[in-house]
């Protein structure tokens, strides 16, 4: 089998090309953002046309709004939780420097699902009409006639990222992954991407995935590169792996409420320093689901 | 906000347990409830109701989708590890599935940034959407409010901001502009049912079908509520006072919220 593992810096260099189309950043809220892949785009400066997060996008999308990057994101909440609003996402979007396609959690699912499975659109369950959000998205959600009841009702243009960025607790250097914990719409985004380049905590032989493949693995045929990336999570969760680390959110959050501190928190621990300092200077917390 | 009752010395519980019992209250046995984002309150009311007098309700926690996850402790963030130490747990793709049939869950847990008469819930938002004056995180799984049997409302911001006349987002559908657009659109859900907040339970007037005053909380007093509310609220003639916990409900609220995230607001 090919090869696939790749340092950081060639991972992206790859397979990440300037003027990218669409991206999809993984994980759910404070959990198994691949952030090292995230942190490795602003250092090389790759501006993204169109973001899309899982349902609900925190720090995988706010660093890279921060960083100036992102022109529009298609997404159904950014946000940091019981930990607050996202600041950059909030300050940039009420200035109107970036677009958001408004997306509902059933459409970027059932989205994903169309772009996956080669549907030309999908239809949405009757009532998700009367929301605001298809009003205001135009290009994701339109209104058609269903040819067998004739009724009208509400579609959903699939969702084909050129570019995903994801994060698997291991996998094979061929990329066979296993996702560990939940999996959000990882899968779904995998499935539906042109490009899946997987951050993962290690590197494993092929036999410790198959030990467990049904639903939890991805097949390295969908994937183009494996970084291994032990603590690239950080200061989102890894499932199996560490927990949050909420300090460091309470920092980002408080610099990234204004330009000048988003700017200085990516000097400090984005632009001038490399992902290997800065995942040696950072504490995981080992305590997860087994306490 | 105080929590001293009126006449007597300080209640021993939190805004927030008090919360999380209310909600319990509004749980029946054949339930099956699902909820989102930074949800530890009415998954907690879930548990507890689990405990007393709902032992066969099922509850999903949206995100991670641990089915009857088992807390102790109770965390703040709904896609956390531990909510997988539950009874079982299903993809968020099934349960966006099951969001969708409409005939699974009967009850949906919701919020907003701002909250309207008719029940409508919207965390997009303030402002215009185009350039809002405030923009909130998105609406996530909020407008499947339309397909689901009854729609319990929570907040913990009771004020003039949060509770407004008319959604300026429309994310969450209520009662839309009340009877006859509710008749007209003919949806799936039976809309929302309740709402609870620090200071009071509110439900819904048949007719009107806009927002009205059930209860306030010990120690809580009507025109409090109604100066924190930026709509005219319907007011019954008599207002009872919410039922103070019990001694077991609080200590079951204890047991399941281990690590006291509800205690100190």
């Amino acid at each position: 089998m090919s090869d696939k593992t790749l340092s950081l810096s060639d991972a992206i260099e790859r397979y990440v090309p300037d003027g990218v189309g669409t991206v999809a950043v993984g994980g759910m809220h404070l959990h198994n953002n691949p952030m090292g892949l995230v942190r490795e785009l602003i250092r090389q400066h790759r501006p993204v046309d169109r973001l899309l997060t899982s349902p609900c996008g925190a720090m995988n999308a706010d660093l890279l709004i921060a960083a100036g990057l992102v022109r529009e994101i298609a997404t159904s909440y950014v946000g940091f939780e019981h930990l607050g609003l996202a600041p950059a996402f909030r300050r940039l979007v009420e200035s109107g420097s970036v677009r958001v396609l408004e997306c509902d959690e059933a459409y970027i699912t059932h989205g994903l699902t169309a772009g996956a499975g080669g549907l030309p659109f999908v239809a949405l369950p009757v009532g998700l009409e009367i929301s605001d959000v298809a009003k205001v998205n135009p290009e994701s959600y339109r209104v058609v006639d269903d040819p067998f009841t004739g009724q009208s009702v509400l579609a959903g243009a699939p969702i084909r990222p050129d570019v995903a960025l994801l994060h698997a607790a291991e996998a094979d250097a061929s990329g066979n992954a296993v996702l560990a914990g939940a999996h959000f719409v990882d899968r779904l985004m995998a499935l539906a991407a042109r490009t899946v380049v997987l951050q993962v905590e290690r590197v494993v032989p092929t036999e410790t995935i198959g030990a467990h493949p049904v639903g939890t693995t991805l097949p390295g045929f969908i994937v183009q590169a494996v970084v291994e990336l032990p603590g690239g999570c950080h200061p989102t969760a890894s499932h199996g792996n560490y927990r949050y680390d909420e300090d460091h959110l309470r920092t980002y959050l408080a610099l990234a409420a204004t330009d000048q501190g988003a700017k200085t928190y990516i000097e400090d621990y984005v632009t001038q320093t490399s992902e290997d300092v800065y995942l040696s200077t950072m504490q995981l917390s080992r305590e997860h689901a087994d306490r | 906000m105080s929590n001293r009752t009126s006449a007597q010395s300080a209640p021993t519980w939190s805004p927030s347990e008090l919360m999380a019992v209310e909600l319990a209250r509004q749980l029946r046995n054949d339930d099956v409830a699902v909820m989102g984002t930074a949800s530890a309150l009415p998954q907690v009311a879930c548990a507890l109701a689990r405990e007393t007098h709902a032992p066969d309700l099922w509850f999903v926690a949206g995100g991670t989708c641990g089915v009857n996850p088992h807390l102790a402790p109770a965390v703040p963030s709904c896609c956390d590890e531990s909510l997988l130490r539950a009874d079982t747990a299903i993809p968020l793709s099934d349960v966006v599935l099951l969001e969708g049939r409409g005939d699974v869950f009967t009850v949906f847990f919701s919020g907003g940034l701002q909250i309207d008469a008719y029940g409508n819930c919207n965390l997009v938002a303030v402002g215009n959407w185009a350039r809002p004056s405030l923009r909130g995180p998105g609406t996530v799984g909020l407008p499947f409010l339309s397909r689901v049997g009854r729609v319990l409302i929570y907040t913990m911001s009771h004020n003039p901001r949060t509770f407004v006349e008319r959604v300026d987002f429309l994310g969450g559908p209520g009662f839309l502009d009340g009877p006859a657009s509710w008749t007209t659109a003919g949806l799936l859900g039976g809309g929302p049912a309740a709402v609870v907040t620090p200071l009071c339970t509110m439900d819904f007037d048949e007719k009107t079908l806009r927002m009205r005053l059930r209860s306030v909380h010990p120690g809580v007093e009507v025109d409090q509520v109604l100066d924190a509310t930026g709509f005219q609220l319907a007011v019954p003639s008599t207002v009872p006072t919410t039922a103070d916990p019990t001694a077991e409900q609080l200590s079951i609220v204890r047991k399941l919220d281990s690590d006291g995230i509800l205690k100190g607001r």
